[in-house]
């Protein structure tokens, strides 16, 4: 019976797969027609970028502290406002009731990206850094509490059980049986979602949330390309310089 | 030292793990319990510290009943018994010293010692235990790059800082080969010769449990069905213990 069954579902689920690409195809007009009838036109973008016009390098720098800045600041919060929300939502230390309730309340803002929240920030108290700042620690912090609680109920009960053994308090179980295993792996993180947020806060200023993402967008308005180059050329540099003090530092840590 | 009394433990829905356990150990003497997986071995170690609370019965310890202790006492009489694991259970990631200094836990300074400081007293002891079980001069290793014998051998060095009257060893050499469980059990035995602290093992091979204990407690579904030195114990009373084989 079963196996009389299985190859026409199987064909009819390839069949429905197949339907549904051709339809989203269709609907995103993807066309390697029109890519290629843009090549000259982006080849041309990239020429009019050469060479970088340095004399701006005074703005990319500031952009690209502040961009910096929004991302420590707001990654250091979010770390710290995490720290509850992580406990309260690990199956393993919170009751049911507000486990559920606050996994649930961190999937529902975890689906919304910095970007949006940006929009939301900028509406609520203006343009620059601050708003920039506020919706990465929104979003890091909901991210961050889920990965610690995941952290929390991956522990092994072996050595908190061996700490309890000798006569402990509360407090010392939780310096000597728990935190070596967990706060590695929260440094670990922390410094991942610090990564993401250097390249999110890059573009907040698209939005007026401060940071290098300005200097990019009123410079490619302002068909200004070489020194969009100059902007683009820092932005990438303090990309890659974080990316690798950060995955040394984590390399170190595991 | 240690006196049970009617124990009973009942892992809720149905699961009796022991059923009026009684038993007195004096000090000084080396018991070792044994029985086959599921006996009940590991919960009767752990209702002595009270790692695992009895449903009922009483456990006595050094004079306090364990099973009555209010937290404070409770801590008291963790603090002079040690306890060793199948596992070793570690803190990996921590140097060998300072998981040694854990065993200082119950008598360091209760908030200085949250900041990793532990009085020179502290650390004398600690060194002291580390030399006992050899291990000295692998202090400042991270513990989880020393080979399986060495970290139970670390583990021993941790229950000694506690300065025990009591030690318990829950299977220390299952995850060990022959030659290192006649290692650890040796460390045991000596411990027990040379400073007179009681200790209480549990073991699933009888040979060893024959050749190390002076005394040797049967379990069978969470009862006792023997107790007495290894010359007693029969063919036929293993065979109770253990079931058909």
């Amino acid at each position: 019976m079963r196996k009389s069954i299985r190859p026409a579902l199987r064909l009819i689920c390839m069949l429905l797969v197949a339907a549904l690409y051709a339809k989203f195809l269709w609907d995103t007009e993807v066309s390697l027609l029109k890519l290629q009838r843009g090549l000259p036109w982006m080849a041309d973008f990239i020429v009019r970028m050469y060479p970088p016009d340095f004399s701006v390098l005074a703005s990319a720098l500031r952009g690209a502290l502040q961009t910096l800045e929004i991302a420590v600041i707001g990654t250091t919060l979010a770390a710290i406002l995490a720290l509850p929300l992580g406990f309260l939502s690990a199956r393993n230390i919170a009751p049911p009731k507000v486990f559920y309730g606050v996994r649930g309340v961190l999937n529902l803002f975890r689906s919304i990206d910095t970007m949006v929240y940006a929009l939301f920030f900028v509406a609520a108290v203006g343009l620059g850094p601050f708003p920039g700042v506020m919706a990465v620690v929104v979003y890091t912090a909901m991210s961050l509490a889920k990965l610690y609680s995941e952290a929390i109920e991956g522990i092994d009960t072996g050595p908190v059980e061996a700490i309890t053994a000798t006569g402990a308090s509360r407090l010392q179980i939780l310096r000597y049986g728990v935190m070596p295993q967990i706060i590695p792996l929260f440094i670990s993180y922390i410094l991942y979602r610090l990564e993401t947020n250097i390249r999110a806060a890059a573009i907040l200023g698209f939005v007026g949330a401060g940071g290098i993402g300005f200097y990019i967008q009123t410079y490619l308005r302002m068909m200004n390309y070489r020194a969009a180059a100059c902007v683009l050329l820092i932005l990438v540099v303090m990309v890659m310089a974080v990316d690798l003090a950060s995955s040394q530092i984590r390399k170190a840590l595991v | 030292m240690i006196t049970l009394r009617n124990l009973r433990k009942l892992y809720p829905p149905e699961t009796l793990a022991l059923d009026d356990c009684t038993m007195t150990i004096a000090p000084g003497e080396f018991v070792i319990v044994i029985g086959p997986s599921g006996s009940g071995k590991s919960t009767l170690l752990r209702c002595i510290n009270r790692l695992v609370v009895p449903t009922s019965g009483q456990v006595i310890v050094d004079g306090l009943d364990v099973t009555a202790a209010t937290r404070a006492e409770l801590r008291q009489a963790r603090r002079v018994i040690g306890m060793i694991f199948q596992q070793f259970n570690l803190i990996k990631r921590a140097s060998v010293m300072d998981n040694v200094l854990a065993g200082r836990l119950g008598y360091a300074h209760p908030v200085a010692s949250l900041f990793g400081y532990f009085g020179p007293d502290d650390q004398a002891i600690a060194e002291e235990s580390l030399q006992q079980v050899n291990l000295l001069e692998l202090a400042d290793r991270r513990a989880d790059t020393l080979s399986g014998g060495q970290q139970q051998r670390v583990a021993i060095a941790r229950a000694l800082a506690q300065h025990p009257k009591v030690i318990l060893a829950d299977e220390p050499t299952a995850s060990l080969d022959p030659k290192l469980t006649r290692v650890i059990m040796d460390i045991l035995k000596e411990i027990n010769q040379g400073q007179g602290i009681t200790v209480l093992v549990s073991q699933h091979l009888i040979d060893v449990a024959v050749t190390y204990g002076s005394r040797l407690i049967g379990l069978q579904s969470g009862r006792i069905i023997f107790d007495g030195p290894p010359q007693q114990l029969t063919e036929t009373i293993i065979q109770r213990i253990y079931g058909e084989m």
